[in-house]
């Protein structure tokens, strides 16, 4: 899916999370939002994924104007950078929750519903851990089955906020392989936020790289290591 | 109300129904009545207001009420702090029964505690007769309210240093006692200070219910005029006489006591914290 | 100076961070004495008074029966109406920013520092015969004050911080993370509460329902204010207790007592389990 935005801009009371900002991502991109702590990356986020609504501006998806669609509606698969797991349910019933939510008409039968679960699991590599409950994961095994459940809706495009933020180096270069892999294999559009440069450059295939509520530039990995556009971007890269 | 309340949209469902029940309930149960209270007070007049206060009977049991209720806020503090000390340091057999009890005097309905401790204390109960040979009579005298009034203050004290001392950090006794200072010099100037903000916490929440505490009281209390009236009894005897006007005027008189209590407890935990925040 | 470490060891015997043993065993000794004095004397002697005389014969009294019956009626209307509102205000104030919020928070806690006497006199002012709304209400054949709605009333007043007081600390801490979660899987409003909300929360909402039922059952100066006092009627336990005992019928009047003090122990019981077992997901812990 290809998603526009166009001049989005979110004030907090006095405050101004995003100024107005465009950006346009193709379909089947991976895009990094990269800068530091403030610079509206993750408001930006959470504004496609329908947990925020613009001050100001529109956001599309392919043709259509999704800018007051709710959340429920949005269909966005989102993982969140604590990543959200429902500590009072198992892994399985974690990973089902989306598709036993929807209503009676579209809801897939239970054994639908369990073989999609299983598949998931396949596909993150944690077959065996169905019964489990979040606290008894590690922190890479919880990242995974938050990126499960969040593809359980089939969702149409994947958002996913600092999600190697509370991993140790180790695990986090597994986990970055592993999300380029289910990216290549579901082929869905992909955002995720990042304060690490290395994180941005390495995995994405756009970076948009943010400071103080404005896009200072776009880009490809190359470009932005090769041609930083402003000052800042040259200091953020070097950093 | 509502307009001036509601945020800008938001992805979380509910506020306008789970706002517009908070709102019409405090109204209908709290606010509207409290309203009346305030409206009867204004219609009666200040004056007749102040002239209903100030009679000697009215302002004998004001002043009772608030003098007990203090006197019990202070026992309450020392044998609360006491209590939540052994409670939290000590390890001994019966320990979690006796932290139980400390939650009796709130989960005890008041009438029976009054009914009870009036039989213990009267001059053929249990406590009372011993007393009695003393020459101390505590049943229908002031004595009487004090203990009902340190008998329903008895948790807040310990329920506020409770977790204050629970989360205290031991280093600082350690560090205490590395520089030099005795145990009794670490507790004095290093542990209570710091208990300090909850445990008067605790008096004004004890404060608080004690000026208006009633059922436990009347029973103990004789119900003198002048000597052994409380101030929410003669609010009772008011309207039971259909005086309104005196009842309201009374009333208003106690509601002004609460809020100046509720304003001074809201000031020691914004106190307590900036202590902590600064710790 | 070889004289001086006898007397460093005796004095590091006791570690430095606690008291000697006399000290230790004297404290503990007061606060057991300070409890059984206040709190255990008052509960036994409740008992035995009820047990001194024929308290199956006093439990089968109309009147008796009546009360009980009325308390469970009041109980059982107050304290749901009190959980719904504690999980509302609960929920707008922990899920939403808006302004107002701190004025809303004292507002919601303002029962608490309001005398039960007043409560019932306030009420007596807006909802009394000789007031507007009262007089409307009884020409149509529903007094409030001296009835059923007014006892109601009053209860809700005195118990009305309870459930929201439990929660509110609770939800703020837990933040809104999970039910954003299950909104953008596509649960609805309704769904992600009783999903994710409602579980998270139940021994918090049971804590409060807890206290706040105990309070309802027991509460005396509110409503002694606005019931009338109608043997049979309006007289719900704690107000039946007081005119048995003013008629010098002790037997009868302790054994309504005890029933009330049993509810209150089985109160204490229930609350203390769960503050052992769940101390984790109740958030503020043991407060009055």
């Amino acid at each position: 899916m290809h998603i526009r935005i166009d001049q989005i801009a979110k004030e907090f009371g006095q405050t101004t999370a995003l100024h107005p900002v465009s950006l346009n991502v193709p379909q089947g991109a991976l895009v990094a939002l990269l800068g530091p702590s403030g610079s509206g990356k993750t408001t930006l986020l959470r504004i496609l994924g329908g947990l925020e609504f613009p001050t100001a501006g529109r956001v599309m998806f392919d043709a259509i104007d999704v800018s007051a669609m709710s959340v429920q509606d949005r269909r966005a698969g989102f993982v969140f950078q604590s990543y959200a797991l429902f500590r009072h349910m198992t892994v399985f019933d974690n990973i089902a929750y989306g598709l036993r939510a929807r209503p009676r008409a579209t809801r897939p039968p239970k054994a639908d519903i369990a073989r999609r679960v299983s598949d998931l699991l396949r596909l993150i590599q944690l077959p065996d851990i169905a019964a489990r409950y979040p606290n008894q994961l590690s922190g890479g095994q919880r990242q995974r089955v938050a990126l499960a459940r969040a593809l359980a809706i089939e969702p149409r495009l994947l958002l996913l906020d600092e999600p190697f933020g509370a991993l140790d180096a180790q695990v986090r270069k597994e986990l970055r392989q592993g999300l380029r892999d289910i990216h290549n294999q579901t082929g869905l559009t992909t955002i995720f936020v990042t304060h690490d440069q290395e994180e941005a450059l390495s995995l994405a295939d756009l970076v948009v790289v943010m400071s103080m509520g404005r896009i200072e530039q776009i880009g490809t990995p190359n470009e932005i290591r090769t041609a930083p556009s402003t000052p800042f971007v040259r200091n953020f890269i070097a950093a | 109300m509502m307009a001036a309340l509601r945020p800008r949209r938001s992805a979380m469902p509910g506020f306008g129904i789970t706002m517009g029940v908070t709102l019409t309930m405090l109204s209908l149960v709290v606010l509207l009545p409290i309203g009346a209270l305030v409206i009867k007070g204004t219609a009666f007049g200040p004056e007749a207001v102040w002239e209903v206060v100030n009679r000697p009977r009215t302002w004998a049991a004001l002043w009772l009420s608030f003098r007990l209720s203090a006197l019990a806020a202070l026992f309450n503090l020392v044998f609360g702090v006491l209590l939540a000390w052994v409670l939290v340091r000590y390890r001994f057999v019966g320990r979690r029964l006796f932290d139980a009890a400390v939650d009796l005097p709130f989960a005890l309905p008041t009438a029976v505690a009054g009914i009870a401790l009036t039989t213990l204390y009267a001059p053929n109960g249990v406590f009372g007769s011993v007393l009695a040979h003393l020459g101390w009579r505590v049943a229908y005298t002031q004595w009487g309210i004090f203990v009902a009034l340190v008998f329903v203050g008895l948790p807040f004290v310990v329920r506020t240093v409770q977790p204050v001392l629970a989360t205290m950090d031991r280093e600082l006794e350690e560090a205490s006692a590395t520089l030099g200072a005795s145990r009794t010099r670490t507790i004095c100037k290093v542990i209570l200070p710091m208990l300090m903000p909850a445990a008067l916490t605790g008096v004004a929440l004890a404060l608080a219910r004690a000026v208006g505490e009633y059922g436990s009281v009347i029973f103990i209390a004789g119900n003198i005029p002048m000597r052994t009236e409380i101030a929410p009894l003669l609010i009772v005897i008011q309207l039971e006489e259909f005086n309104y006007d005196a009842a309201a005027a009374i009333g208003l008189a106690m509601l002004a006591i609460s809020f100046v209590l509720l304003l001074a407890i809201n000031l020691l935990q914004v106190w307590s914290r900036r202590r902590i925040e600064n710790a | 100076m070889p004289d001086t470490v006898p007397h460093a060891f005796a004095r590091h015997a006791v570690s430095p961070v606690t008291e000697r043993a006399w000290v230790r065993h004297t404290l503990i000794a007061l606060a057991a004495t300070g409890l059984a004095v206040l709190v255990f004397a008052p509960l036994c002697v409740v008992f035995q008074e009820a047990l001194a005389g024929d308290w199956r014969t006093a439990l089968a009294n109309p009147d008796a029966r009546s009360a009980i019956r009325l308390t469970l009626t009041v109980t059982a209307i107050s304290v749901p109406l009190n959980a719904i509102f504690g999980i509302t205000a609960a929920w707008a104030i922990t899920k939403f920013e808006f302004r107002g919020k701190a004025l809303l928070i004292t507002l919601i806690d303002l029962p608490f520092s309001v005398s039960p006497v007043v409560a019932g006199l306030c009420l007596v002012l807006l909802f009394g015969a000789n007031t507007g709304i009262g007089g409307w209400m009884v020409a149509h054949g529903h007094p409030i004050i001296f009835a059923l709605p007014g006892i109601v009333l009053a209860t809700l007043f005195i118990t009305f911080p309870f459930v929201a007081r439990e929660l509110i600390p609770l939800m703020t801490e837990q933040g809104r993370t999970e039910e954003e979660a299950a909104l953008s899987l596509g649960a609805s409003g309704l769904r992600t509460f009783a999903t994710v909300t409602l579980p998270n929360i139940r021994w918090a909402l049971l804590y409060g329902v807890l206290l706040s039922n105990a309070r309802a059952m027991g509460e005396f100066g509110a409503v002694a204010v606005v019931s009338g006092k109608i043997r049979g009627q309006t007289a719900t336990m704690p107000i039946t207790i007081e005119m048995l005992y003013n008629e010098y019928l002790s037997v009868a009047a302790f054994t309504l007592a005890a029933v009330l003090a049993l509810l209150a122990l089985v109160t204490l019981a229930l609350k203390t389990a769960l503050e052992l077992r769940h101390a984790d997901q109740l958030a503020a812990i043991g407060h009055p």
